[in-house]
């Protein structure tokens, strides 16, 4: 760990996997834990659903696992002093099913988010095989508090809001965002999700860590170019398009501070504005 | 709004891009299947010539088998133009005539017109190469356009019959602009596209309009989602675009599960499950 207590290494892992494969899959995550612990890393960051790919539909309920499995168990002792964040499908206490990202430490997990939103349109068939999650908490991590999101959470911008009003100086999204290209130089995609990470970086003086996957399922292909914001809204690092990469960088969660008391946007919001849902309008 | 004269914009590509995605594709499919490489009929056309150059660059040329396969009334030029692509790739590359198998069978319905001996040809072409593939240890490799799938312009279960389609999401114009990016020899791509089952045959005269004009007409209905009357709004005759919409409701049926590249927001049968009736 680096000395001073608001420096952090991260690592990105920008990996491929294969569809519905936990055992496989958990065996790259291994490697790559490895890989990073090797670079000195001190959070390590794996794609949404990295443990089981993405677009499972009907293979969902085989692969969901609940979070004492040993498979996680063993994935966090590989990490040893490593935070890892991670995605899988969970199976929840009433024996829902969730997209999950879990926060491993110390030999085990130690904070769950289950996915907020889920995308129900185009492509996307979350709602069908997973059940919404129904909390929002911040994440404990020795450097301050952060925020994790997955996905489609981004797109809806209270949820980042909330978390940083609560105090969150570091925002980690992790995605499998599938790729459309056009015209541009970037793939259409990753011109939205760069906007979307850099507005919430900025609107919210946060740094964001932004991890998607690469390969393939169906037909459909994950760029990845994960990035990471500056709490200014400013790209620092990126990875490369459609190749599996770890991508490492320090930051300095006072870098949020800093902006913070040059730019007082959280300390001025409001919430006791009323508003047009205030008013006794018709309603929908 | 947009205007008719954005359009054309809007459908370029970054072709580099492209290339490393739907190379990127070919290489997932072929190490995901376990095989050993693709075969791909070689027609002399642009859609099939691209399909092998992006097979040779994802593959290397030696793992991509072209098949060229006449019928005795196909055009001398097309066998001349699939010979000439396939040395240009460094692929290797076969003729096996299709004039024997279909002949014999239309020596028993000799009333046969020219659609239908079009039609069996194209099986037949597709019944070969999958012959081929399992011999070779091989995926077939696809060449049917989006354009032509969603104007139901192709054979089912013969030209449109693949393994795995790296060019189904993208329109023509889009295949001539990544053609030019990939160095195709200039004479394949600028040929007046043909499906060759006739002497004298081309595609935009059986339509009745441009590939240029169908394109841009297919991105306002399907990737904007325009009505009908919308796009002719935009100074589109009111004649074609109607004729469009009529192609594609009325073959809608020949779509049938393939394993397409997504390369925009509008796949068919992936962003887009039109009910077929």
């Amino acid at each position: 760990m680096a000395a001073n207590n608001n420096i952090l290494k991260i690592g990105l892992a920008q990996i491929d996997g294969r569809l519905g494969d936990v055992e496989h899959n958990a065996g790259r995550h291994l490697e790559w834990i490895a890989r990073a612990r090797e670079a000195g890393v001190d959070l390590l960051v794996f794609p949404e659903l990295s443990l089981t790919g993405y677009r499972l539909l009907h293979l969902t309920p085989r692969v969901a696992l609940p979070l004492g499995s040993p498979v996680l168990t063993r994935l966090a002792e590989a990490a040893g002093p490593m935070r890892v964040v991670l995605g899988f499908v969970e199976e929840g206490e009433r024996g829902v099913l969730h997209n999950s990202a879990v926060l491993l430490a110390g030999g085990g997990p130690v904070h769950v988010h289950r996915k907020l939103y889920l995308p129900t349109y185009g492509i996307f068939q979350e709602d069908r095989f997973f059940g919404a999650g129904r909390r929002l908490e911040t994440l404990p991590l020795p450097w301050g508090t952060a925020g994790l999101l997955i996905c489609e959470d981004l797109w809806h911008p209270e949820l980042a809001r909330r978390l940083t009003v609560a105090g969150t100086k570091l925002l980690i999204v992790v995605s499998a965002a599938p790729g459309r290209i056009g015209p541009g130089a970037m793939p259409e995609s990753q011109e939205s999700w760069e906007a979307l990470t850099r507005s919430t970086a900025l609107l919210n003086t946060c740094w964001v860590l932004y991890c998607n996957r690469v390969g393939w399922e169906e037909g459909s292909f994950y760029p990845g170019a994960s990035h990471i914001v500056r709490p200014g809204g400013e790209i620092a690092d990126r990875a490369p398009l459609l190749e599996e990469h770890l991508l490492v960088a320090e930051i300095d969660l006072r870098d949020s501070d800093r902006l913070r008391w040059r730019l007082p946007l959280l300390d001025d919001e409001r919430f006791d504005i009323k508003g047009p849902e205030d008013s006794e309008g018709p309603s929908a | 709004m947009i205007r008719r004269e954005q359009v054309r914009a809007r459908l370029r590509l970054n072709a580099p891009l492209a290339e490393a995605v739907l190379t990127s594709f070919i290489r997932d499919a072929v190490e995901t299947s376990g095989t050993a490489g693709v075969v791909v009929g070689l027609s002399g056309g642009v859609d099939s010539s691209l399909s092998a150059a992006l097979a040779a660059r994802a593959l290397g040329p030696e793992r991509v088998h072209g098949f060229l396969l006449p019928y005795r009334t196909s055009s001398p030029e097309s066998e001349r133009d699939a010979r000439a692509v396939a040395g240009h790739l460094g692929i290797p590359h076969r003729a096996i005539e299709i004039s024997p198998m279909v002949d014999a069978y239309f020596a028993l319905e000799p009333d046969a017109g020219a659609d239908r001996r079009g039609n069996k040809m194209a099986r037949e072409r597709m019944t070969i190469l999958f012959d081929q593939a399992k011999k070779l240890d091989a995926l077939v490799l696809g060449t049917s356009n989006k354009t032509e799938i969603l104007l139901g312009y192709s054979t089912i279960f013969g030209d449109n019959a693949s393994s795995l389609n790296p060019l189904g999401d993208l329109y023509k114009c889009q295949i001539w602009e990544l053609s030019r990016h990939l160095g195709l020899p200039p004479e394949v791509i600028d040929k007046a596209p043909s499906a060759d089952l006739w002497p004298g045959q081309t595609d935009e005269g059986e339509l009745g309009f441009s590939y240029e004009l169908a394109d841009e007409v297919l991105y306002l209905l399907f990737d904007l989602g325009l009505r009908p009357e919308e796009v002719a709004e935009r100074g589109y005759e009111e004649r074609v675009v109607q004729r469009i919409v009529a192609l594609e409701q009325r073959f809608r049926f020949k779509r049938r599960l393939m394993l397409i590249a997504r390369l925009s927001g509008s796949a068919v049968n992936l962003d887009q499950e039109i009910p077929r009736d």
